[in-house]
């Protein structure tokens, strides 16, 4: 984790932690914005929010994790997210076709190739470890039904509310994780200069 | 005890009598009751067994015993099983809520009893505690009803049910069951319409319905491009608004799936042979449509597009094209092809045909164009339709020497000319024209002397050094080559003066002529049009008419409104052009550009002259029909005159007033009057008149006026004394009271002075006399002589001073007025000087001493009285008594007692002492008295 974070040499523009947390707020507005037209699209009301326990969660690490750490507890939880967005994707197209190609869809897959970035440029980050706390468990598709309350097609449209949600909230936490991460690595070279 | 038998005994018996009356003893309870419940379909199947035909039936919502259906029905028997069934749709899913169902026999009023009831659980029973909604994923036609459930979780409590994002009004149908009914359903947006099931926090279920229409396809066309397969093609019909892909419309062809068409990209169905009998079958989940199409192949070819289009030969005139067939099978049918030239300002359609065609001569072009050509064809005999076009191919013809020019020679004076010539257009030039060869000769020379001229020349001067005549020859000239030689001989020429040139009216912008034959006419005529006037370098029009011609309309376009045009009509014959006829006119009159020039006007007494000139020629715009004059007065114009002859250039306006005027003097042609030209003139008297009238009338009539006066006055003399100036005696006063000259300065006693007392009883800041110091007289008294070397005691002087209300001005006091006014009247500084009192030093009245003048006008009527006594007093003593109120002012007056009471005494301004001074000023009122009375 530290020796990725050495390739944030100063004086050399932007650096891999800014550039990451930067994609990570903006994925966090295209999530927001995605999950704003699919619920124009399906007239969802907008205070009513699917119940249901988080379809991306992370197990309880054993110690208190480090900025590093932490970043890397994201990575894993954006890469379920990922798989997540990838199965949506997939469903969708396989339910309507590629007919539609209107601006939700645009922005969803302007999403999956950021999301795919953020999840690259955090693996980068990190070099080979992953952290102290196990990652969620991988997601197939198949497994996706037994998220949703039935099997119709008003289940699959809540499972994608809640997808949709799920990018929000984990982009939001890289957001944070990772400009928690950026501050730390800058005052260590700055104290290492020192 | 043998009672209570026999009470039982009668009882029994009247509950079968009871019962015999119902008619249940006679129907046996329907039994072995089955439900068979058809979930999307909504429909619950009843089987029973029994021997009526009639049965009772009654369903209800279990959980809370609502009856949904209480209905008779007669049902019959299966021929096999014996068994009868009933099949009841619900308006609700019945998965909503759990159902019971009982039964019993009827026959006319006897009903059996009913059997036991049979129920089919719902999803709301307790042991399914998730929360569901029904139905899910229907795919229903627009317009339908429909009704939806929400069971709701356990331990959830219900808040909505949204359709479509609008809150629904929901029932209950048990204890977690809500239901909503919709009607008249929209057609769904590409994903389906959402039903959505909330509690107060979540969303708890939903549903999608999918509302929409059955196919509605048509028209099915199959043909054959190859000669061999099939393609069929349809319309597609209204949207279905079934997006998914399982409710998309499937399509099959004579029972194969078309792939194509199913992908929902095309609306087209292939297949490798002809059948000549066709169906398409179209179906969704709304419904099924069937197209149906028959035809022999040779009646149904489209061709393809041939291939490689090229020009093998191209000439200047014509072009041979060939092409190629992408279908060997092309070769042997009869076809019919159309080729497509579209050049510039050029395009045509030509049709060919011939078996298997793949060449053609193109014939009748242009040279030096540039075509393009497209070909398509289709089959000869049972035409079908036009097959596909070929790519678009361009040819480009070669030159040819251009077409001959169209010359004509026009004079603009007896030895000087210019030859024109019309340009080539594109069509008659056959190339680009690289310039012009002009050649002339004379009848005295037999040779020719050619010029070349670029090709943006199209004139060339001529100059006739003798008499001849001189023949111009002009010819063009492009890269193949030189056009045929046009020529023109000068035309003598023939100045406007010298004929008869007519008037020409146009009509909507153009000139109508028409002339009488000429015997000479062999070669027909020009019309030649030029802007009258012009010299030199002009541009002159000209058309070439048939010798059958007699008459031509010059066309607008090359005729401006507003220019004076000199047309003229030639007579072609072999030698020169001779001059037929002449006029001169306008297309299109317009009002004039420039109004009247050099406006003057002249006054002579009260007439006023207008003249003016008129403007130029190219500013008259029409001819000038004549000219308006107006006044400006103020906003507004005042026609003064409208002369008619535009001949005319001068008015006369006459009989004005002396004023400024504004006169405006506008030209009309038949379009209207221009802007206006504005002269301004002030009309002045002339000087002698001047001087008459102004002057000397007025002199004249004011000194008649005086002269009348004087005569009229002096006529009436005595009657104008009587009236105005009754004759007043005056007092008869003893002694001589004759006064030095100058001031009178009467030197009282030394004893006897006036003193003045301030008495609170006068008032001197108002009218009367006022008292005046020594110094201040002495300074407004410069002039009068005062003997200033008397030893007497210093004098008192009074004057007659009216402190306030204006009592210095200087006005013929009025006679009748007040002896206020007659004191504020006094023009003679009235000079009281040592007024001796012959008793006391007292100025009362009462007491017979001098008293001076003063609020006589507060009460004139009071003292008169008093006066008159007093006078009596005084005459008695046979002396001077001063006046106590008012006083005598007539210096003639002599007899005091005949003047007393007389207001006009009161107005006189002399001294108050009879004639006792020469130097008194004269009064205008005794100047005037004088002359009434006639005396010097």
């Amino acid at each position: 984790m530290e020796g990725s974070a050495n390739s944030d040499a100063p004086g050399t523009g932007r650096s891999a932690t800014d550039n990451a947390a930067r994609l990570a707020r903006l994925l966090h507005r295209d999530c927001t914005r995605l999950l704003e037209l699919y619920s124009e699209r399906e007239s969802f009301p907008s205070p009513h929010v699917p119940g249901g326990d988080r379809l991306v969660s992370l197990g309880p690490c054993p110690e208190p994790p480090t900025p590093g750490q932490q970043v890397g507890h994201v990575r894993s939880a954006l890469r379920r997210c990922m798989e997540l967005l990838e199965c949506l994707i997939q469903r969708e197209v396989e339910e309507m076709g590629e007919e539609l190609a209107g601006e939700y869809e645009s922005l969803r897959k302007a999403v999956r190739d950021r999301l795919g970035h953020l999840v690259h440029s955090t693996g980068a980050l990190l070099g080979d470890e992953e952290g102290g706390c196990p990652p969620p468990p991988q997601i197939q598709c198949d497994e996706g039904q037994d998220e949703v309350e039935g099997s119709g097609s008003f289940a699959v449209k809540l499972w994608t509310y809640r997808v949709l949600l799920e990018l929000i909230h984990w982009t939001e936490s890289a957001s944070h994780t990772l400009h928690v991460f950026h501050t730390e690595t800058q005052q260590q070279q700055q104290q290492q200069i020192l | 005890m043998q009672g209570w038998v026999i009470l039982a005994l009668l009882l029994s018996l009247g509950v079968l009598r009871s019962r015999g009356q119902n008619g249940l003893s006679e129907l046996a309870v329907p039994h072995s009751l089955t439900l068979q419940p058809d979930l999307p379909a909504q429909t619950l199947s009843l089987t029973w067994q029994s021997d009526s035909s009639l049965f009772d039936i009654e369903i209800f919502h279990t959980e809370l015993m609502n009856v949904v259906l209480n209905e008779t029905v007669a049902v019959t028997a299966g021929p096999v099983t014996g068994q009868r069934g009933w099949t009841w749709r619900s308006p609700s899913p019945l998965e909503c809520t759990s159902h019971s169902v009982q039964i019993r026999a009827r026959n006319q009023q006897s009903v059996s009893q009913w059997s036991p009831l049979q129920t089919i659980p719902g999803s709301d029973i307790p042991e399914k505690s998730e929360s569901y909604m029904y139905p899910q994923d229907k795919v229903v036609p627009v317009g339908s009803n429909m009704t939806f459930c929400c069971i709701v979780k356990e331990k959830y409590n219900f808040k909505e049910i949204m359709y479509k994002g609008q809150t629904m009004s929901a029932t209950r149908l048990s204890r977690r069951a809500y239901a909503i009914t919709v009607t008249n359903q929209p057609a769904s947006d590409n994903t389906g319409t959402n039903v959505v099931c909330c509690s107060p926090m979540f969303t708890l279920t939903g549903a999608v319905v999918f509302v929409g229409y059955p196919p509605g396809d048509e028209g099915l066309v199959c043909e054959t491009r190859d000669l061999a397969s099939a393609e069929c093609s349809w319309k597609k019909g209204r949207d279905t608004h079934l997006r998914r892909k399982i409710n998309r419309t499937n399509y099959t062809l004579n029972g194969r799936d078309c792939l194509e068409a199913n992908e929902g990209k095309t609306w087209l169905c292939s297949s490798k042979v002809w059948e000549e009998n066709w169906t398409l079958v179209a179906r969704n989940p709304l419904g099924t449509v069937r197209l149906t199409d028959s035809a022999q192949l040779a009646d149904r070819v489209h061709l393809l597009a041939p291939a490689n289009v090229t020009a093998v030969e191209v000439e200047a005139w014509n072009a041979t094209l060939n092409w190629s067939w992408p279908v060997a099978a092309y070769k042997k049918l009869e076809m019919i092809c159309q080729l497509k030239l579209i050049g510039h300002e050029l395009s045509s359609t030509r049709n060919y045909s011939g078996t298997g065609l793949s060449s053609v001569m193109l014939e009748d072009l242009w040279p030096d164009v540039d075509y393009t050509v497209t070909v398509r064809c289709g089959s000869k005999h049972a035409f079908w339709k036009w097959g596909d076009e070929s790519a678009p191919y361009s040819i480009h013809t070669k030159m040819d020497r251009p077409d001959a020019l169209d010359v004509w020679l026009w004079m603009d004076s007896s030895n000087t000319g210019r030859v024109f010539w019309k340009p080539l257009s594109e069509r008659e030039s056959h190339g680009a024209l690289v310039g012009y060869k002009v050649s002339q000769s004379s009848a005295e020379e037999d040779m020719w002397t050619p010029v070349s001229l670029p090709p943006e020349r199209l004139n060339y001067p001529i100059i006739l050094n003798n008499s001849s005549d001189i023949t111009v020859a002009v010819a063009a000239q492009n890269p193949a080559g030189l056009s045929q030689p046009s020529a023109v001989t000068t035309p003598a020429y023939r100045a406007d003066s010298q004929l008869s040139v007519s008037e020409l009216l146009g009509t909507h912008g153009t000139f109508e002529l028409s002339w009488q034959p000429n015997a000479n006419a062999s070669r027909g005529y020009v019309v030649e049009w030029v802007p009258t006037g012009c010299r030199g370098l002009c541009p002159v029009n000209w058309e070439k008419v048939p010798e059958s011609d007699r008459s031509f309309t010059v066309k607008p376009d090359s005729l401006e409104g507003g220019v004076r045009y000199t047309v003229s009509v030639y007579v072609l014959s072999a030698g020169a052009a001779s001059l037929l006829q002449r006029w001169q006119g306008y297309s299109q009159e317009m009002i004039p550009a420039q109004s009247v020039v050099e406006l003057s006007v002249n006054q002579t007494g009260s007439d006023v002259l207008l003249s003016w000139k008129a403007s130029a020629m190219e500013h008259q715009r029409g001819f000038i029909r004549g000219y308006t004059i107006y006044l400006a007065n103020a906003a507004r114009l005042d026609l003064v005159a409208n002369i008619s002859d535009p001949e005319v250039r001068s008015y006369r306006v006459k009989g004005l007033p002396l004023s400024s005027y504004k006169f405006i003097v506008k030209a009309y042609t038949s379009a209207g009057e221009d802007m206006g030209l504005t002269v301004a003139i002030k009309m002045e008297i002339e000087t002698a008149e001047m001087l008459f009238v102004g002057i000397l009338v007025p002199l004249a009539a004011m000194f008649c006026c005086l002269i009348l006066i004087s005569i009229c006055c002096y006529k009436k003399r005595e009657w104008v004394k009587k009236a105005f100036y009754p004759e007043i005696p005056g007092p008869k006063v003893p002694g001589d009271w004759s006064s030095p000259p100058g001031p009178l300065d009467v030197k009282p006693s030394p004893h006897s002075l006036v003193h003045i007392v301030e008495s609170p009883e006068w008032d001197f800041s108002k009218k009367g006399l006022v008292p005046v110091p020594e110094e201040e007289e002495e300074f407004e008294n410069d002039n009068i002589e005062v003997d200033t070397d008397s030893d007497e005691p210093a004098l008192l002087r009074y004057y007659n001073h009216v402190v306030g209300d204006g009592s210095h001005s200087n006005h013929v006091s009025d006679s009748s007025g007040s002896s206020t006014a007659s004191v504020g009247s006094t023009q003679t500084e009235v000079t009281y000087t040592g007024i001796q009192s012959p008793s006391s030093s007292q100025g009362v009245c009462d007491g017979g001493g001098y008293r001076p003048q003063m609020q006589s006008a507060a009460d004139p009527a009071e003292p008169q009285g008093e006066f008159e006594a007093d006078f009596q007093d005084d005459s008695l003593n046979t002396g001077y008594k001063p006046q106590c109120s008012w006083q005598l002012d007539s210096p003639e007056a002599e007899n005091l007692s005949g003047s007393l009471g007389s207001p006009t005494s009161v107005t006189s301004s002399q001294f108050l002492l009879p004639e006792s001074s020469e130097e008194k000023p004269q009064s205008s009122n005794t100047w005037f008295h004088s002359f009434l009375s006639g005396k010097s």
